[in-house]
Parts: structure tokens; C-alpha cells; sequence
């Protein structure tokens, strides 16, 4: 049997996806269907003082207008989120954490729709019902609601700002390790800077829907989801149902990035909607209002105070993340306990801290938080190196480490440098000449970036059930979720790797809340912690057949010690020599088939992490476990253009070297790592979620004026994977790699505007008008 | 969407009196139409569908003038090899607006009525919009976003910007634009088609109720042929212009004898920068004059909050254009 581990396999879905036979969530359409819409708040902050609905329900087909008053059993429902990203549980904390966190992310710690109080733009305040999509947002926009308004604001005061948790060392938000100051007293260069992002929205091209069916007291919910154990166990706690009566299923979602995580308010109103209707309905959310009715990237301030001495080697480092939240949740994801890990130094301090503003909670956005922090931190480190007269690189290089600054202890692999001289080889570094401005090409101005790209492991508590038959077929099953990245291809390819069978024999079906439990499809962790599942489950196939036919009085395995057989590609091979195809083996078992659970459990992961996980929650042992530091590594280089006469930057090169373990699939992970880097070239120059100020309303909610790149924004993309080998992370030595791409793209991109140009640009994205 | 009623003529006389009778909108490519349909601002009672109207389609070249039809499609126009060759300027602000999807719908009259992207009259929970709901004042103006907001010939009630391309072409060529209403044919100057906001930002051309776009002619001049359109744009493709220039020139040795230049992505309305022309006429064409040209061009913007980069962008992008033509005229690309 061929290898399939490590090749090239492409996409078992893709066939589906093409011909349109792929079912995404709202695909599913229960017979007697009704339609949702939401109507959604014109102001900020406030008080809803009136609701003319009359001209909504005359309109023909409108079959209900829910508001407050009058959606039945909802407000009767407690403890919203419950388990949840939205609950306390949800991430594993201390108790001060418990107490500080009135949420969590994603979340919104109030019911919509429970009071009459306005707390952000675009908050739901009724729900039509109707026997068309068009009727029911055609009622919805005939909604007028009269408000109290009060003072509001948009953009967060970076001055306001505070600390969650602790304030100290235990809880990981403030974290001081030797003297700051006295590092900085012995610098011979140091960089104080202060870098800014946006806020930024997901904009999957899938819009958000959700379609909920009532038979009796069991529900079912169709949602695109990038968790559908956490969807299930936040509707169930929120019903007061039992999980086994709450069906939640999402094949196919069409991008995610960290919007499709949670239980959100349109998921819950739908719910109570199509209880009152008896009939099933399903909402479809509007472009405009889906930048209000879930999360985004909250908009972010990243200090650093780095200090470094003539060598280059760093004295001091610095780094205070203040995030945005809103005004009822502390929604935190923690960007410092990344940075700190990056280079060695004997003094750092790091601080993640908060500061309110009147929206709707954020949440995780590939890559939470690294796209932001490496941002600040990776343009830092260019001003050090030009500040030190050093190349970039070699600056990188000096410090180097194979030990974790702060937790001292050794990373389990780190192929930091081996990235940067790959991608130096690839892309031609050697050519750079290091003055500013010293490259042109005709009207254009030539300037040449790098930056570090890094992504935590994170491994969570995975289940998987694998069925065999000797007719060559096998069937896995978990709650696992292809967001569009290839997992359905992978699991197959472990499975087939393990059992000896082709990759299109191997059955794989994922996206419900029933299966087995499978972690979110966020923080890169599904390769590692699923596929570690799945290839569990087949060398207990293998165990378990071993032991049959070594047990049976005659077969080549008859009579050997199982213990002393071991499957490989899909071969029992005893360490006598005897050996047996593993499917011939099966074939001559009583039942001719076999079904196990596979488990992935870590020895670092602790009991209450494998519990936050099978709730629903995130309950991951890394990167930092008391023996290692876990995390995938890479560098890219970029060469960027500005125009002389239309001041246009365009990036006609982006190179990448990224270090992340065993890779899978190298055609989907390639995909993965060049779409990363491509949304980092959107982040660094297109992407920005624009605001009105004094009505604090999101601006360019549709996707002709909120920026990404097209095609031809998209130039030579060249991604390369390095081989590395890590026997800690998991048993398939997989780090993850759906955030890696997109972390250092930014920083490269404004370290090269400013060597084309000598403009230092500290906040994102780098404009044309940043250019004049 | 507000329910409405679909004519679909097949005869301009018919489309005229379903407009007349119905008061309804004209559809054309509908990227305009149905978009501000969908999103509750504007709402007729009734749509006329021109598309039928087959004799409208077709561009063609003559000796004296370019005529296009009014449906002629954006892609077509935009691909046409002998358009691109005798006055490219028309072409190169076809296929840089929009995405290639919005270009094969949509239709030449209706692109040079498009209307603005500004985001306060896109969104009806704004209140203030005097575009929208006259009288009702101006969010942008009243501490808002104004980063993409005009910077020329706009009013104390609307900076809302014009955002098409090609008008540029057509208005710095002289264009007229050709209509059957209900008083009849008339030849209308392209200049003279849009409205300033002023005091009723709500009136933005002076096309009637019912009052169809038969046609757009250009005469042909020597300018056309060495004639460019430079847009400077946040991204390479389907983005509204930050700044953009459409420019021509004749020389006669190395004086100018004819020179064409309007602004894009900075004015309310499609822009003729005559002044800045007149600084060219009869003087050498160098990068010096060229920039002042572009400093004239913009001598009596207004900035706003966050769009003064508009103002030196698009002196350079002016200055930029003027080189290519240049460039052109003598014999170069």
C-alpha cells in the first residue's frame, strides 16, 4: 500500500463541493419550512422605547413578528451559553478568572431580545417569520422602532484600559520574569513603539444561518459550525434539555476563521422562533448584519520595549496588549503568552489587558492573536535591526533559543532559523541591499521584508470511531469539522495509512454533535488531536485482530504473544517475522468486521482539560506543559512595490518556509499555509472595518468596500514545508497548521514598505493615503 | 425588498409609456437598481426593463465621432481592440472599474448614472441623509467617516462622491449624451448631464422622470489617441477609485495643443479640471508642468476629516497620467 501520509491527496470532497452536491448547513431544508429575518438596532446604546410592527405583519406572507413582549419561552430560558464559548467553562481558568470573566469569548453574557436596553448597533430587537425569505426581510425592514438614545463610543480608549484575572503571575495575563528596567538600562539600542490594528470581520463567503426543527421535546439544529459539541451542549444547557435530545449538524461549512465557533443570539432566537411557530425555520443571515450578530477581530494596541545590546542579543522585552471588548463581556485572547515565547531574553514583562467600547463581543479570527502581536512584534524587531545596523535575519538568528524565555523549558522542536534560511535560499535575501530606498524598477519603489511566523500547539482530548470490513472498507466517524481546509481528506489518508487501505475506501463522516467528540476546528487543532484519534482507533484494530487470530489454531499469526505484534501500514507483523495483511486477518474473524474508539489523551492534558473538552469547551494542554513548549514555526519574506506616481503598494512576491511537524497532505496543507499568507497580505493592506465615530456603528459592512484581495492582488505565493520530526506533540508528530500562514505576512509586508520607502507604518492596513 | 411591478417592453415607445404610466424605475444591468432595491433605498412602485430594447446595444466607431449604445455591456466596449487602439482612455476606465462579473451585466447608460457608494446613503438606519431624505441633514458632515468623501463640489448638505470610472472619459472628451423622454429626443452635454449637490443632493442629473438614455456619443480628436486613465486604488482590481485621472494630448513638436483632464474618486460629480488644462495649453509637457497641472487640478479642494491624502494623490496620479500620455502621443505606451 502506497504511503499516504506526507503526499500530496487530493480532496476526497472536492467532487461534491464542485457538482454542488456538498450539503452545507442551510442546504437542509425540513419539509413545512417557515423563513426568519432580523430586524436589528439603528443605534448604539440606548433604550428601545416603542415598536411599530403593524406595517411588518400587514405584509403579505409575514406570519409572526417576534419581539421582547412576545416570543414565548425565551425569556424563561437561563443560563445562556452555558458550556459554551460564551460560559466560564469554556475556557479552563482559575478562580479569579471565573470571577473576572463575565463571559468569555464569543459570548454575550445578556439574552437578546431580553430587555428593552440597547447595548451596541446592529443588536437584534425583532424576529419575523414568514412563508418567503424575501417577505420576511421585507418585514423585518418595515420594523420602526423609536429608541432613548444615549452617549456611545465605537473605538476603544487605549488609556482606559485593565487587567482581567490576577494581575499577576498566576493566571498567565501579567507575567514578569527578571527586571524590565534594568534590562533596558544596559541596552545599547532600544525600540519603544506602539503598533495599532483594526477591527476586522470573517466575512466567510458561507453566510451564517441557522434552521432549528422541533419533533416534541427533541430538537435539531442545522448551523454551520466550526464546534458542534459546543453548539449542542449551549443549546441543551440553555433548554434545560439533555444533550442526547439536541441534534446539531454541519457537514460542510464554507470558511469559518473563528465566526462559526460559538452559540450566538440569531442561533437561540431561531430556536425559540420555530417553537412558537411549530414549524421549522430557518434564518439566513444578511451580509450587513452579519458583522453584528456574531464576533470579529477586536481592534488592538500592542506595546514593546525591546532593548538590546551592541550584539544584538536582547536585555529587555516588553510587551502590553490592550484588546478591545464590549461592554458586558471580558472577551480575552491572549496574544502576550506568544510573543514571550519567541526570543531568548533575561527580562520580559507582559501584560494583556482589556478596554471597553459599545459593540457586540469579538472573538477569535485566524490567527487569534498572533495576526495582531506579530504585527507589533515583528515590526519591533525590524526597527532593532536597523536601529543596530544588523540585517533582519541575523537579528533573528542572535537570539535564537531553544528553551522557552519564561517557562525554561526546551520547545519540542523549533526550526525557527532552519525556516528563515530556507526561505532566504528561495526568495533571494542575498539580494537585498539594505539601504532605504536603494531598490527601484522604473516608477517603482523596491523594498524587501521578513518576519517570524509562529503558531502554538494546541492538543485537546479527541474520540474517533473506526469500522472495518474485510471487504477493504472502513468508516470513521467523529465530531470533527472540514471548515474548507481538507479534513475530511486527512483523516482518511491516517486511516488508510494505518489499516492498508486506498484513501478512497475510507468512509469519513464528521459534523454532528452525536459522534464522538472531537475538539473545535480552531487553534489548528484538528489534525493533531483528531487525526492522533483516528490513528489511535486503528492500531486498536490492530491490537484487537491481533489477539483473535493469534488466539485461532491455525493462520500465520496462530500461537504468537500479541504483544509482540504491531501493525504497520496495514500489516501485522509479529517480531518473529510472521506477518499477515491486516484485512486477511479481519476476514478470517468470526464477524468479518470490527468497530472501536480511538482516544487521544496527552499526558499533560490534565482531567479537567479532557472534561472542558468532552463539554464542549477548549480544554487544550498547550503549548506550554510542565516538561515542553510546543509550537510550529516558520518564516516568510516578501518583496513589496510602491508607485511613484499612484502611490499604489502591490506585492508582487511573498515567499514562506514553515516548520509544523509531520504534514499530512501536502496539497491541502500547502493550500492552507498560501491561503494564511494570503489573508496576511489582505490584513496588512486591505482588510479594515470601518466605523462611524458618533453613532459607533460598523461602516463597510458589505464586501465591495470591506477590502480583501482578489486575484490580482495575488502574485508569486510560494510556500515551503520543511521535514520535522516531533515524537512530544502527539503520535502523529502534528503541530497544526491552519493559522501558521498568516502570522508573520503583515509585519514582512510593512518591514518591506519601509525599506522600499523609509515610511514606517505602525498601524494596519497600510494604505495607498499612508503613502502620499 | 418592497414588491413591484415588471415591465418588460420590447419597443421604446412602449418602455416610455410603462414609465410614464407606472412611475417606475428604468433597469437596465440593474447593478445599481436592484442593489439599493435590496438594501431599502430605493423602493419604486415599478421597474422598466430596457434590456428588450436590442436596437440600444452595439458601439461603433465613425470618422468623426464614437457612438455607443446605451446597453451596450462594460466588457464588450471595454475588450474592443480598435477601441482600445484609437482612444484608449475610454476603454482602460471600462476595465479598470468594477469586478469582470459587474462588467458583463452591467450597461453603459446606467454605469455613467451610478450612484454614489457613499455608506450613510447606503444604509437606512442612518437617519441623517439628505441624499436620501431631503432635509434630513448629513452624517458624514456630522462627525462621520469622510475618508472617502469628495473633495470637490461638494455643499454644506453632501459630500457624497461620484464613483464611476468612464464619465471621467466622457466628460473630458466632450461627450453628449443622447435621450428620448417624455418631451421628446434631446442631445444633452455630457458636462452637463450630472448635478452639484448645492442645496438638493437628492437631484443628480437632469434627466426627467421616465427619460430613457438612447446614447452616448464622443467626438474623435487627436487627444483621444494618446490618452490614458490612471487609477490609484487600494487594491488591484474591484475597488472604487482613491484617485484617478482621465487625461489626452495632442502635441505639436513639444508644446501642448490640446489637452484633456478630469478627476475621479475626488468630486461629487464626473470632473473636467479646465484650469489645469489651461496651464498646459501652449507650454512644453514635463514632469514640472505636469505636477503643477495636478496642484491646479486640485486648487480648490476641501479636505475633510481623513481625505487630504486625496488631494496630494491625486496631483501625483494626474501628474502620472499626463506622463503616460505623453508618452503616447509620442508613439510610446
Amino acid at each position: 500500500m502506497a504511503q499516504t501520509i506526507n503526499t500530496a491527496v487530493t480532496r476526497t470532497d472536492a467532487p461534491r463541493k464542485v457538482t454542488g452536491t456538498a450539503t452545507y448547513a442551510a442546504d437542509f431544508m425540513p419539509a413545512g419550512m417557515l423563513h426568519g429575518a432580523l430586524a436589528t438596532s439603528s443605534v448604539a446604546v440606548g433604550t428601545l422605547t416603542g415598536m411599530d410592527i403593524s406595517k411588518a405583519e400587514a405584509e403579505p406572507g409575514v406570519l409572526a413578528v417576534f419581539t421582547r413582549e412576545t416570543l414565548p419561552d425565551y425569556k424563561s430560558v437561563k443560563g445562556f451559553y452555558a458550556g459554551g464559548p460564551g460560559s466560564a467553562s469554556f475556557w479552563p481558568m482559575n478562580e479569579s478568572q471565573l470571577r473576572s470573566y463575565s463571559a468569555g469569548p464569543g459570548s454575550a453574557s445578556f439574552w437578546p431580545m431580553e430587555d428593552a436596553r440597547i447595548r451596541y448597533a446592529g443588536q437584534p430587537i425583532a424576529y419575523v417569520v414568514a412563508e418567503t425569505a424575501a417577505a420576511a426581510r421585507r418585514g423585518a425592514q418595515l420594523i420602526e422602532a423609536t429608541y432613548d438614545i444615549a452617549e456611545s463610543t465605537i473605538a476603544m480608549d487605549p488609556a482606559d484600559s485593565f487587567v482581567i484575572g490576577a494581575g499577576d503571575d498566576s493566571d498567565g495575563m501579567v507575567i514578569t520574569k527578571g527586571d524590565v528596567a534594568e534590562g533596558l538600562s544596559v541596552a545599547t539600542q532600544i525600540v519603544d513603539s506602539e503598533y495599532v490594528t483594526p477591527f476586522q470581520h470573517h466575512n466567510p463567503m458561507e453566510m451564517f444561518s441557522a434552521t432549528a426543527e422541533w419533533r416534541g421535546d427533541r430538537l435539531t439544529v442545522w448551523m454551520p459550525s466550526q464546534s458542534v459539541k459546543t453548539l449542542r451542549s449551549g443549546i441543551a444547557k440553555a433548554y434545560d434539555m439533555s444533550e442526547t435530545s439536541v441534534r446539531v449538524i454541519s457537514p460542510f461549512v464554507g470558511g469559518a476563521f473563528g465566526s462559526k465557533a460559538g452559540v450566538t443570539p440569531y442561533t437561540m432566537l431561531t430556536i425559540a422562533a420555530a417553537k412558537a411557530m411549530g414549524a421549522p425555520v430557518r434564518l439566513i443571515v444578511t451580509r450587513p448584519q452579519m458583522y453584528t450578530v456574531a464576533t470579529f477581530r477586536p481592534e488592538s494596541v500592542q506595546r514593546f520595549r525591546i532593548g538590546a545590546d551592541a550584539a544584538g542579543k536582547l536585555t529587555a522585552f516588553e510587551h502590553i496588549e490592550i484588546s478591545q471588548t464590549s461592554q458586558f463581556d471580558a472577551v480575552v485572547n491572549p496574544g502576550t503568552h506568544i510573543t514571550r515565547a519567541m526570543y531568548a531574553c533575561p527580562n520580559i514583562h507582559t501584560e494583556q489587558r482589556l478596554s471597553r467600547s459599545d459593540t457586540n463581543s469579538g472573538g477569535f479570527m485566524r490567527a487569534p492573536n498572533e495576526m495582531q502581536t506579530f504585527f507589533g512584534l515583528e515590526s519591533a524587531m525590524d526597527e532593532l535591526a536597523i536601529k543596530l545596523g544588523m540585517d533582519p535575519v541575523e537579528l533573528r538568528r542572535v537570539n535564537d533559543t531553544d528553551r522557552h524565555p519564561v517557562a525554561d523549558v526546551p520547545f519540542s522542536s523549533r526550526s525557527l532559523m532552519e525556516s528563515y534560511d530556507a526561505v532566504a535560499d528561495s526568495f533571494g535575501w542575498a539580494n537585498r541591499t539594505p539601504e532605504v530606498g536603494s531598490m527601484t524598477d522604473g516608477d517603482w519603489l523596491v523594498g524587501y521584508g521578513c518576519a517570524t511566523a509562529t503558531y502554538p500547539t494546541n492538543i485537546l482530548a479527541s474520540n474517533a470511531r473506526v469500522r472495518m470490513h474485510s471487504t477493504g472498507e472502513a468508516y470513521i466517524e467523529l465530531a470533527a469539522h472540514d471548515v474548507g481546509t481538507g479534513t475530511y481528506t486527512i483523516m482518511a489518508q491516517i486511516a488508510a495509512a494505518r489499516l492498508g487501505l486506498p484513501v478512497e475506501a475510507c468512509d469519513v463522516v464528521m459534523g454532528e454533535g452525536d459522534m464522538p467528540v472531537a475538539p473545535l476546528a480552531g487553534g489548528s487543532t484538528t489534525a493533531a488531536s483528531a487525526g492522533s484519534a483516528v490513528h489511535d482507533a486503528c492500531l486498536k484494530i490492530g491490537r484487537q485482530i491481533a489477539a483473535q487470530v493469534s488466539a485461532m489454531s491455525e493462520g500465520p499469526l496462530s500461537g504468537v504473544d500479541p504483544a509482540a505484534i504491531t501493525l504497520e501500514n496495514g500489516v501485522l507483523k509479529a517480531s518473529g517475522g510472521q506477518s499477515q495483511p491486516l484485512i486477511e486477518a479481519l476476514a478470517s474473524t468470526a464477524t468479518g468486521q470490527i468497530e472501536v474508539i480511538g482516544e487521544f489523551r496527552h499526558k499533560a492534558m490534565t482531567d479537567q482539560m479532557i472534561k472542558t473538552t468532552f463539554q464542549g469547551g477548549y480544554g487544550s494542554a498547550g503549548p506550554v506543559t510542565p516538561e515542553m513548549a510546543m509550537f510550529a514555526f516558520g518564516a516568510e519574506m516578501v518583496e513589496v512595490r510602491v508607485h511613484r506616481w499612484t502611490h499604489e503598494i502591490r506585492v508582487p512576491r511573498l515567499h514562506g518556509a514553515f516548520a509544523a511537524g509531520t504534514i499530512l497532505n501536502r496539497k491541502t496543507a500547502h493550500s492552507q499555509l498560501m491561503g494564511g499568507m494570503i489573508w496576511g497580505i489582505g490584513s496588512a493592506l486591505h482588510e479594515v472595518t470601518e466605523i462611524d465615530t458618533p453613532r459607533a456603528r460598523f461602516l463597510n459592512t458589505n464586501i465591495a468596500e470591506y477590502l480583501i484581495p482578489v486575484n490580482a492582488d495575488v502574485r508569486e505565493i510560494r510556500v515551503e514545508m520543511l521535514d520535522e520530526r516531533d515524537d512530544y506533540v502527539n503520535p502523529l508528530g502534528v503541530k497544526g497548521i491552519g493559522e501558521l500562514g498568516i502570522v508573520g505576512t503583515a509585519a514582512a509586508i510593512a518591514n518591506a514598505v519601509y525599506h522600499a520607502t523609509g515610511k514606517r507604518l505602525r498601524h494596519l492596513p497600510i494604505r495607498t493615503s499612508d503613502m502620499v | 425588498m418592497r414588491n413591484f411591478t415588471y415591465h418588460s417592453p420590447r419597443t421604446l415607445a412602449d418602455a416610455l409609456d410603462a414609465a410614464r404610466e407606472s412611475g417606475g424605475d428604468i433597469l437596465a444591468g440593474g447593478t445599481t437598481v436592484v442593489d439599493l432595491m435590496k438594501i431599502g433605498v430605493r423602493e419604486p412602485a415599478a421597474l422598466v426593463d430596457i434590456t428588450g430594447l436590442t436596437d440600444l446595444e452595439g458601439h461603433e466607431i465613425g470618422p468623426n465621432s464614437i457612438r455607443f449604445g446605451a446597453l451596450a455591456r462594460m466588457s464588450v466596449v471595454a475588450n474592443d481592440q480598435e477601441l482600445v487602439a484609437a482612444a484608449p482612455v475610454l476603454t482602460e476606465s471600462l476595465w479598470k472599474a468594477a469586478s469582470p462579473q459587474l462588467r458583463n451585466v452591467a450597461r453603459l447608460g446606467g454605469n455613467i448614472l451610478q450612484r454614489t457608494r457613499c455608506p450613510y446613503f447606503r444604509d437606512t438606519a442612518y437617519a441623517q441623509c439628505n441624499k436620501r431624505e431631503p432635509g434630513s441633514g448629513c452624517a458624514a458632515l456630522d462627525g462621520g467617516e469622510t475618508s472617502h468623501h469628495a473633495v470637490l463640489g461638494g455643499s454644506s448638505s453632501c459630500v457624497a462622491k461620484y464613483p464611476g470610472d468612464w464619465a471621467q472619459a466622457l466628460i473630458a472628451f466632450d461627450a453628449e449624451v443622447h435621450t428620448q423622454g417624455p418631451g421628446g429626443r434631446r442631445t444633452i452635454l455630457f458636462a452637463d448631464l450630472h448635478l452639484m449637490p448645492g442645496d438638493t443632493p437628492e437631484v443628480e442629473t437632469i434627466l426627467q422622470q421616465g427619460e430613457i438614455v438612447i446614447e452616448i456619443t464622443v467626438p474623435v480628436v487627436p487627444a483621444l489617441k494618446a490618452s490614458h486613465y490612471l487609477k490609484a486604488r487600494d487594491r488591484e482590481s474591484y475597488a472604487f477609485a482613491s484617485a484617478s485621472a482621465a487625461v489626452g494630448i495632442e502635441l505639436d513638436g513639444d508644446t501642448v495643443r490640446d489637452v484633456r483632464i478630469a478627476l475621479g474618486g475626488v468630486a461629487t460629480t464626473p470632473w473636467r479640471a479646465s484650469a489645469a488644462e489651461d496651464s498646459l495649453k501652449g507650454s512644453p509637457l514635463t514632469e514640472a508642468t505636469a505636477r503643477e497641472a495636478g496642484r491646479i487640478a486640485f486648487a480648490e479642494a476641501q479636505e475633510l476629516e481623513g481625505s487630504a491624502y486625496k488631494i496630494k494623490l491625486g496631483a501625483d496620479v494626474v501628474a502620472g497620467a499626463l506622463m503616460t500620455a505623453k508618452s503616447r502621443a509620442n508613439g510610446g505606451k
